[in-house]
């Protein structure tokens, strides 16, 4: 048995490790054209920040592969024949395989600005990135990032690190509006408007990017202001890297389409990660949750049907945890206000226990999120995954989230509340 | 694999607490309750007491799940389970504080900390190392040393337990085998 998977990063070396841990003598192969050492994409924001050195990105050395006896190959995949179970490689090879897991991930979506320095835009995906943007970083200087997400966010966090003033140029009323409810979305509005050196400019985009007179670039936006700035980068979410499995037959929506056993139309064919669009817990449709823990549970779950071992995958949904100006913002589920109206919300008492917030949508919990509260949110997307009602989730809980035994655990209070299946 | 644990009772808690002050305890650079509590850098607790219904105590802490939620969302793979077979621990030098891990462990067993180990962070994850050190040398884990009522103890996983604390962890992720 030959297993091919495409891409070697969050979800294709989850599902090499489990492939090797089901399968202790087939024949692994990863494609991956970025040079080892394999380093963990989100953390260039801590090294933007100056929190932590390039070297200390790396996760796995060429070792790694080599104890697991999987063969890397520094190649990139551009066509696929699913009929003939083959793979065109950039370098003009071509390499069959058994099964095929396709794990390429996704790029930064483009932002289609005009004017003659439009190109200048930097993105941030990769460590190229990073390098592009250190070699522009000039402490004392400006910056501007567009897109209020959580890239948006890291990088105005890291310009700011590193001695800049920061532009943050978002579209929607407030930064975070996807990811947060609006109490949290607002106050870390509010922190960052009283943060020297941060400029919050919300329902507001940028036209053009032209030369600057005193610095490199000028942004022209829609309010008809401009900016000059050194450098501009821009967080506008990820599109899935699709365009090479155009001529491959299989379905691909944005994503590559996946079932519950994240299986493409082609039954050799599998995906997992920010390329997968596959079953969503919450909406019941299909959709691309592009978060790091999704992508590594996905590359096992595929991993093991990969090899024959039937898993269902229960469903994504988004989650994210930020540390924001030393407090700690964690959400799961659904909790963006323009997708919550008309859901019951509890927010829950209690001494030191922050702002936890819980969303219901017809009695089954949806969605939560917090702020500087306990961190137990682990248990409440548990509940999410579970089904759990209103009814389910006890007073004694609610009422003492600081304190409360937790409500997942075996044998103890979850074990009435959920099925075991 | 079939190895020892700590296995929990909670109907047997009787809410005292001083599994929480042995395990702070072993995890202090000096081992000695005494000295420990003078160190610059408090050692925590890595079991927690939790209030049940009716305020029935419930002592609670890492399963080491297989496959562990907490280890598949740490970015820097600062959860490792290559120290001790079968335990899921946080490497302090690695650990960024993002808060992932506790995003999504669904027992709540993971709390944010200074640590001894990693000074110059201002919190990594801190949560039970299963005493691996202690183990190794012969000893039994902290807390088991401490309980005087039999809710927890240092046994053979049974079988059957272990796979139910996996069964919960693939129900965690959804995922039906
Ligand atoms: C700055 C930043 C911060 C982030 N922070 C967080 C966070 O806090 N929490 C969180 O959950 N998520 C975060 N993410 C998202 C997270 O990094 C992604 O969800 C995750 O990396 C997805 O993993 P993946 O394996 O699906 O795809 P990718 O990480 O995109 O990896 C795809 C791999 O495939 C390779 N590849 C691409 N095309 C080909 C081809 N044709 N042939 C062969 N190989 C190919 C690429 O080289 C790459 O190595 C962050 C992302 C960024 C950029
Ligand atoms: S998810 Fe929680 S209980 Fe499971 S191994 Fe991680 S910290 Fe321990
Ligand atoms: S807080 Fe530390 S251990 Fe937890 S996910 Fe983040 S880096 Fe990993």
């Amino acid at each position: 048995m030959r297993y091919v998977v495409v891409g070697l990063h969050a979800a294709g070396r989850s599902a090499c490790l489990w492939l090797r841990k089901v399968d202790k003598t087939a024949e692994v192969i990863g494609l991956d054209p970025s040079p080892l050492p394999i380093y963990s994409r989100p953390l260039i924001s801590y090294v933007l920040a100056g929190e932590m050195t390039s070297r200390d990105m790396v996760v796995a050395g060429d070792g790694f592969w080599q104890e697991r006896g999987i063969t890397v190959l520094g190649d990139r995949a551009v066509a696929l024949d699913p009929a003939r179970g083959g793979l065109q490689l950039a370098s003009g090879r071509s390499l069959a395989y058994d099964r095929l897991l396709l794990a390429c991930g996704a790029r930064p979506r483009p932002v289609n600005l005009e004017g003659p320095m439009a190109e200048q835009v930097c993105f941030f995906r990769g460590r190229r990135d990073l390098e592009r943007i250190l070699g522009r970083v000039r402490p004392g200087g400006a910056a501007a990032v567009l897109g209020g997400g959580l890239v948006g966010f890291k990088l105005t966090m890291g310009f700011l690190k590193r001695g800049m003033r920061v532009a943050l140029i978002v579209t929607s009323p407030r930064p975070l509006s996807l990811n947060v409810d609006a109490h949290v979305g607002n106050w870390v509005g509010e922190r960052l408007k009283n943060t020297p050196g941060v400029t919050l400019l919300t329902s507001t985009s940028v036209r053009r990017v032209e030369a600057g007179s005193a610095a490199a670039l000028r942004l022209d936006l829609d309010t008809g202001q401009s900016l000059e700035v050194d450098i501009v980068a821009a967080g506008k979410g990820v599109i899935p890297e699709t365009g090479w499995l155009s001529g491959s037959g299989l379905e691909c929506d944005y994503g590559v389409v996946a079932d519950q056993f994240l299986r493409t139309e082609d039954e050799r064919v599998y995906v997992a990660g920010d390329l997968a669009q596959a079953p969503d817990l919450i909406h019941g449709d299909r959709r691309v949750n592009a978060i790091w823990p999704v992508a590594v549970e996905q590359g096992r779950v595929a991993a093991l049907n990969m090899a024959g071992i039937k898993a269902t995958y229960g469903g994504s949904m988004a989650m994210n945890a930020i540390p924001v100006f030393g407090s700690k913002m964690i959400s799961v589920g659904v909790v963006n206000p323009s997708l919550t109206k008309g859901c019951d919300e509890i927010t829950t008492q209690g001494a030191g226990s922050g702002y936890l917030k819980l969303v219901f949508r017809e009695e089954r919990l949806i969605g939560a999120v917090g702020l500087d509260a306990p961190p137990r949110l682990g248990e409440l997307a548990f509940a999410i995954r579970r089904r759990l009602r209103r009814r389910d989730i006890p007073s004694w809980w609610l009422d003492n989230p600081k304190q409360a035994a937790p409500l997942a655990a075996p044998g103890g209070f979850l074990a009435r509340n959920a099925r075991l299946t | 694999m079939i190895q020892k644990t700590v296995i929990v009772r909670p109907e047997r808690c009787v809410g005292c607490m001083q599994c929480m002050i042995r395990c702070a305890e072993a995890h202090s650079q000096s081992k000695a309750l005494a000295s420990a509590i003078r160190e610059p850098i408090l050692a925590k607790p890595r079991i927690h007491l939790g209030v049940g219904p009716e305020g029935r105590p419930f002592p609670s802490k890492c399963r080491h799940c297989e496959p562990a939620p907490c280890q598949d969302a740490c970015m820097p793979w600062a959860i490792r389970d290559d120290i001790s077979p079968g335990l899921k621990i946080v490497d302090p030098t690695r650990c960024i504080g993002c808060g992932m891990c506790a995003m999504s462990c669904p027992y709540y067993v993971i709390r944010f900390y200074r640590d001894a180990a990693a000074p110059e962070r201002p919190g990594v994850a801190v949560k039970c190392d299963g005493c691996h050190e202690r183990v190794a040398a012969g000893g039994i884990p902290a807390c088991v040393t401490a309980c005087k009522t039999g809710a927890l103890a240092f046994e053979e996983v049974n079988l059957y337990l272990k796979e139910g604390t996996n069964r919960l962890a693939n129900a965690v992720y959804g995922v039906r085998i």
